[in-house]
């Protein structure tokens, strides 16, 4: 008799913003506010970033602000480099970004007040977390299930994973191909997409090449 | 009816929708705001209503009814909120809480979940009626205007009111205030399926195109709007001129007249008179209920403007982007939320960098599709009705269950 396979079960994340009311009209208020505000505000502008679509210039709501509207490209792009994934937990991501913001201030000491309207607002989030009624028991299930599922569960699958599971760098998918279906080599090809640089968009693309590749491979009897 | 939206709106928000559906059937929905037409908010009500009441949440709609005395208070109210400097007394805000008063007699506030729309029937939160503890009822105040820098005192009045509802929601972040009660973030939405939106034939949109005779020789630029300073209509004639030396092309103001707004035919006139004897500009006034013709005239153009100085949201901006055009918009209000600057389409913040991305679009058009394109997606994605149901519903559901962050359905 055949091992039960256990099937993958996609999920979906979708969020609700809420705000916070508080809002930073310069960095100095900025890095107050990161020191004060909840972590669910930080996890927000921080790892929830990925599920925008991620079409922006940097990887995280605080760099972005500090290169669009502060216009300190060397901060943005500093911010910008931190990883979250890397962090043990939201306090410890808090610590980094006043690190590097107090750098910043300790050679610009007198920022300078953004235009009204352009404020850093301070949101955070509550998220639905629900099945999207799709199972997958081989590769060839999981590569017709790829294409067709929201952006929302790429999201929750590849990037909410790291923190869920706390291990900062395995994702679901990866995590079942290896562990369920038993195929390492392709599960690492998908750990060696990276996160930051990627719409989720394209990171579907990039997960769909590799699982196709090892579907014709398995088609035409060619082993890992 | 909401299986119309299959295919159409993003799985997910579908999902979502039937999930919270299924957890709050039987429970009962009341919207409350001050007009039954014209406006975003009956417009959206219209559709959003026998959409909800067909996934078997019993929703209804109820209309404050007040004079023309309330009315002119309240627009008062509404300039003001947006930063107008208005005169109020103490009397005229005892006139708009006595019309609220008044109005309990004749609306049955008896809900589940009360949403109430814009300030006008914000006061009837004094006449919640508290049920038994075991169906808690939630009461929402829903403001789709700037608010972001109010005129001194009128928001301190409002404010009475509206830290009395268990969450209050706002269309864009900054217009948020420090409240002590919940605050969401609910953008306002188009729906893909009304006349406005929906796709149109060939032969609908030659018709809209022979009636109000259009050439169909040259590229099309097109604004709609109301013929508001804000919307900067001189502005979009000296961006067209601009750019008409370089490239031929034909310019199409539409818009409907501002009935509530003194200044609208004078600002008519002079944008008539601005635009002089130019065969290439077409001013089109047309009845507020134009529906299909403001969806055809999209259709036909080649590139869209809503280069406002001053704006609430701007849905035209996702209407445009529905129909997979490239946009150009100002960067003000909630234009630069539906235009990613160089992914979406442009913001600019001047007459001149307007005709600029008017150029560039013009002279590559691949650039204009693809952006044209991505803007249709990043409206499916965020800006359709289905997703603001989807919004409304869970913050009910996450207001009934207060202090999770995660809720697994």
């Amino acid at each position: 008799m055949e091992d039960i396979i256990e099937p993958f079960e996609f999920k979906q994340c979708v969020s609700i913003v809420k705000s916070t009311g508080q809002k930073a009209v310069n960095l100095r208020e900025l890095r107050m506010l990161i020191s004060q505000v909840g972590d669910e505000s930080i996890f927000h502008h921080i790892y929830q970033y990925f599920l925008k679509g991620h079409m922006l210039e940097y990887t995280n709501d605080f760099a972005q602000w500090a290169g669009e509207s502060l216009e300190q490209r060397a901060l943005a792009e500093r911010l910008s480099s931190i990883d979250p994934y890397s962090c043990k937990s939201v306090n410890h991501v808090r610590k980094e970004l006043t690190r590097v913001i107090d750098e910043h201030l300790s050679e610009f000491p007198e920022p300078h007040d953004v235009v009204t309207g352009d404020e850093f607002y301070f949101n955070e989030t509550i998220s639905f977390v629900f099945p999207v009624g799709v199972k997958t028991k081989n590769l060839a299930e999981f590569l017709v299930a790829i294409g067709h599922i929201d952006e929302g569960s790429i999201y929750y699958h590849f990037y909410d994973s790291r923190v869920r599971l706390g291990e900062g760098i395995v994702d679901d998918f990866s995590r079942w191909i290896e562990h369920t279906l038993g195929r390492k080599k392709l599960a690492d090809k998908i750990r060696a997409i990276d996160p930051f640089m990627h719409s989720t968009e394209r990171i579907r693309e990039h997960i769909r090449e590799v699982v196709e590749e090892y579907v014709r491979a398995d088609m035409e009897g060619v082993e890992d | 009816m909401i299986r119309k939206y299959s295919g159409i709106a993003p799985k997910g928000d579908l999902l979502l929708i039937q999930k919270l559906c299924e957890k709050l059937k039987g429970n009962s929905f009341l919207h409350i705001n001050s007009t039954r037409e014209g406006g975003g908010v009956a417009e959206i009500l219209q559709r959003m209503v026998p959409l909800l009441n067909g996934l078997g949440i019993d929703t209804r709609w109820e209309v404050l009814e007040g004079d023309a005395k309330f009315f002119d208070i309240t627009k008062k109210t509404h300039n003001a909120l947006q930063g107008n400097p208005e005169r109020f007394t103490d009397e005229m805000w005892e006139y708009y809480y006595e019309v609220n008063k008044k109005n309990i007699k004749r609306l049955n506030l008896d809900a589940d979940a009360v949403l109430i729309h814009d300030p006008q029937p914000a006061a009837l939160i004094d006449f919640r009626k508290r049920p038994p503890k075991s169906r808690k009822n939630v009461w929402l105040w829903r403001c789709h205007i700037d608010v972001g820098h109010p005129a001194t005192g009128v928001w301190d009045h409002l404010e009475k009111f509206i830290v009395r509802y268990d969450a209050a929601i706002f269309s864009v972040a900054k217009f948020a205030k420090s409240l002590p009660i919940d605050e969401f973030i609910v953008t306002p939405s188009i729906d893909p399926l009304s006349d406005k939106n929906r796709d149109l034939t060939k032969r609908e949109i030659n018709a809209v195109s022979d009636k109000f005779n259009i050439p169909r020789d040259k590229p099309i630029i097109l604004q709609v709007s109301r013929f508001d300073r804000f919307k900067d209509p001189i502005g979009v004639i000296n961006a067209y001129k601009i750019v008409k030396k370089y490239n031929d092309c034909r310019l199409i103001l539409a818009g409907s007249p501002a009935t509530d707004d003194p200044e609208g035919e004078a600002i008519l006139n002079e944008v008539k008179e601005y635009a002089g004897n130019d065969p290439d500009i077409l001013i089109l006034l047309l009845p507020a209920d134009s529906h299909l013709v403001i969806n055809a005239l999209q259709r036909l153009s080649d590139v869209i403007l809503q280069k406002s100085i001053k704006e609430g949201f701007g849905l035209t901006v996702s209407e445009a982007m529905w129909k997979e055009k490239p946009v150009i918009g100002g960067a003000v209000g909630g234009i630069p939320l539906q235009i990613v600057h160089g992914v979406t389409g442009f913001v600019v913040y001047s007459v001149e960098g307007a005709a600029f991305r008017i150029r560039q679009f013009l002279n590559d058009p691949d650039m204009a599709r693809r952006m044209g394109q991505r803007g249709k997606d990043y409206v499916r994605n965020n800006f359709l009705l289905t997703r603001q149901i989807r919004d409304y519903l869970s913050l009910w559901y996450c207001t009934k269950h207060r202090g999770k962050n995660v809720i697994e359905l």
